[in-house]
């Protein structure tokens, strides 16, 4: 009878790791959708990539026009932000797994590659628009930059629909094994993130208003 | 998986286990629930009640318990713990009124705390059992025949009863209300595991003799009323609760009161976990469940404030810092990212355990069944108590112990 009595506490035991099984499983599952989704989306901006990268090489024999060049670079931009939002939600999400981490790192190295396309894009058609690229800390944990952070964002947001054919914003998380970001940064002496970099010229390390930076467009 | 993520897992699975653990201890004993065992014998009880201050409400305590039923109440025990009220002489006339029943005596010296005055009263009682009530509740007309019972079993050293709260007239006494209703269900579950860890003082019974045994109340323990169950339990004796048997109480109605009187059981609860320390994993159900249990929910309590607080100032300060800046910047204060909730396996779990908690206490105050005066608890008072009023039971938790450390244990 005693051990009867005591059986409630293995029984509870056992029914309380069925559920929190279920509901680890569930959640890994969650997450594992929204990575597949997020894998998905990635591969095809990867291939969006490649055709602008094929599109920016015929430009140079001259049997592209530079509409077609900058629309296509700005469709591409604009597919890669939104991707981005959704990406971020997902991160948010991902709690049990880390996995996300990785898409990111894919996505903004597949940002520098755009940055670096567009200045092919700026070479081709002189003038046609201003970069804007925005490079800030992934995980931060001091609460004064993230907070800097989460403003110029906000500016930069402004900026863009404020100028939505002017200005090809493009964030990006800085990593110290980018080469790439590396080489195109390299020569703008950059100390501290976050900074936003005008048509790879001007580097503004404070930033109070969008309308500071439109004094740098072109 | 970071820390945060591993805190809130273990968090989740922790209230999974105590609600399945309830759910199946409700499931396998639910027609026990109610049930009293007959009477076989009328044991001759002496009831004692401690007073201190209490003109108001003593009369009607004493009325009250003569009138309650129970044939072989041999004795009202009164005690004056010296009082600066007319409390004594109003005890005086009950003692007149009431000739050879009513017993009225006055302590030595005000010994500050219930515990001295129910000890000084358990020196005059004879019979077989006996009974505390405190001098500000009210037995329900039956309550003690229904708990006489239970003393049939000879391991049985003491049967509480079902503590209600009677005034209900502002919104912290309808709250209370909600908690003892809870904490009467809860405790009848935990009777089917032996694991009773308190019989509380509106009305409690207990064998004379294993009273004596065990040394009466501990009087240097804030909470006498934990601290003897535990003292019960040590000793191998079973403790029982009479759900039907109900008693009503005055709740404190105002919260510096109330805040009080939870610090003081707080710091009680404490006092008696660090006296029946040895007993850990050793003692029956004492070791085996209700001091892990005790000191388990201690530290998950101040470990979770000390997290919420972390990440609530943290958010203060990060919202603090983006708003100024955005205002300064002319930027976008919020917008519908920041406030958006994102699903995830966190989010899930909680809204399971919120959801299974809340049905807990629903189910708690289906199961009642009040006087026709009390009407059942409104929707605005169980989502404040869900929502607020258990909030707060972490903030009790540090503030004892703080007091306890700096040595303010005092009734």
């Amino acid at each position: 009878m005693v051990f009867l009595k005591k059986y409630v506490f293995l029984q509870a035991l056992f029914l309380t790791i069925v559920m929190f099984l279920i509901g680890m499983y569930v959640g890994i599952s969650f997450e594992k959708k929204n990575l597949d989704k997020s894998e998905a989306f990635f591969s095809e901006s990867e291939i969006s990539l490649m055709d602008i990268v094929a599109l920016n090489n015929l430009a140079s024999s001259g049997d592209v026009s530079c509409d077609v060049l900058i629309n296509s670079t700005f469709n591409f931009a604009n597919k890669v932000y939104e991707e981005a939002l959704l990406l971020d939600d997902y991160e948010k999400s991902g709690k049990v797994e880390g996995n996300l981490l990785y898409v990111h790192r894919k996505y903004d190295l597949l940002r520098t590659y755009l940055w670096m396309n567009a200045i092919k894009v700026k070479e081709e058609c002189p003038d046609s628009f201003s970069t804007v690229v925005y490079l800030y800390n992934y995980d931060v944990k001091d609460l004064t930059v993230k907070a800097k952070q989460s403003v110029w964002s906000k500016i930069l947001m402004n900026l863009k629909s404020d100028n939505p054919d002017e200005v090809l914003l493009i964030p990006i998380a800085t990593s110290d094994d980018f080469v790439s970001l590396e080489a195109l940064t390299s020569e703008l002496n950059i100390k501290t993130y976050p900074v936003v970099i005008v048509n790879e010229k001007d580097v503004l390390e404070n930033l109070t208003s969008s309308k500071e930076i439109e004094k740098y467009l072109n | 998986m970071d820390f945060l993520t591993i805190v809130y897992l273990v968090y989740s699975f922790i209230a999974f286990y105590f609600l399945f653990l309830f759910v199946l201890i409700y499931v396998q004993n639910k027609k026990r629930i109610n049930w009293v065992p007959p009477i076989t014998k009328r044991y001759g009880l002496s009831i004692v009640i401690p007073c201190y201050n209490e003109e108001k409400s003593i009369g009607k305590t004493i009325d009250n318990l003569v009138k309650n039923g129970y044939s072989n109440l041999k004795k009202i025990i009164v005690v004056d713990d010296r009082s600066t009220d007319n409390s004594y002489k109003i005890m005086k006339k009950y003692e007149k009124k009431y000739p050879g029943l009513v017993k009225a005596v006055q302590t030595k010296k005000n010994t500050g705390n219930a515990a001295g005055a129910k000890n000084y009263g358990a020196k005059f009682v004879r019979t077989e059992l006996i009974g505390f009530t405190d001098a500000d509740s009210f037995p329900e007309v039956g309550a003690i025949e229904k708990t006489i019972g239970f003393f049939d079993d000879p391991k049985v050293g003491a049967v509480t009863s079902t503590v209600l709260v009677q005034n209900r007239k502002n919104i912290l006494c309808r709250l209370q209300a909600i908690e003892y209703i809870v904490i009467k269900f809860t405790r009848k579950l935990l009777e089917f595991v032996d694991s009773i860890y308190v019989t509380p003082g509106p009305l409690a019974i207990y064998r004379r003799s294993i009273f004596e045994e065990i040394g009466g109340f501990d009087e240097k323990n804030l909470t006498e009323d934990i601290e003897i169950t535990w003292n019960l339990l040590a000793h191998g004796y079973k403790i029982k609760m009479s759900a039907p048997s109900k008693v009503y109480s005055i709740a404190p109605t105002k919260v510096k009161a109330w805040f009080k009187q939870r610090i003081r059981w707080n710091m009680g609860g404490v006092q008696t976990m660090i006296k029946h320390r040895k007993a850990f994993m050793r003692n029956g159900m004492l070791g085996a469940f209700v001091l892990p249990f005790f000191i388990f929910s201690w530290m998950i309590g101040v470990f979770g404030l000390a997290i919420i607080s972390y990440r609530v100032v943290r958010t203060i300060i990060l919202k603090f810092l983006s708003t100024s800046l955005s205002v300064k910047s002319q930027a976008t204060v919020i917008m519908l990212n920041d406030i958006r909730l994102v699903p995830n396996v966190l989010l899930f779990m909680g809204i399971v355990v919120f959801v299974l908690g809340l049905l807990y206490t629903l189910f708690a105050l289906y199961t009642i069944r009040e006087r026709k005066e009390f009407k059942r608890p409104c929707v605005f008072s169980i989502t404040t108590y869900t929502f607020f009023y258990l909030l707060v039971y972490p903030i009790i938790l540090v503030v004892s112990a703080v007091k306890l450390m700096f040595g303010k244990a005092k009734w």
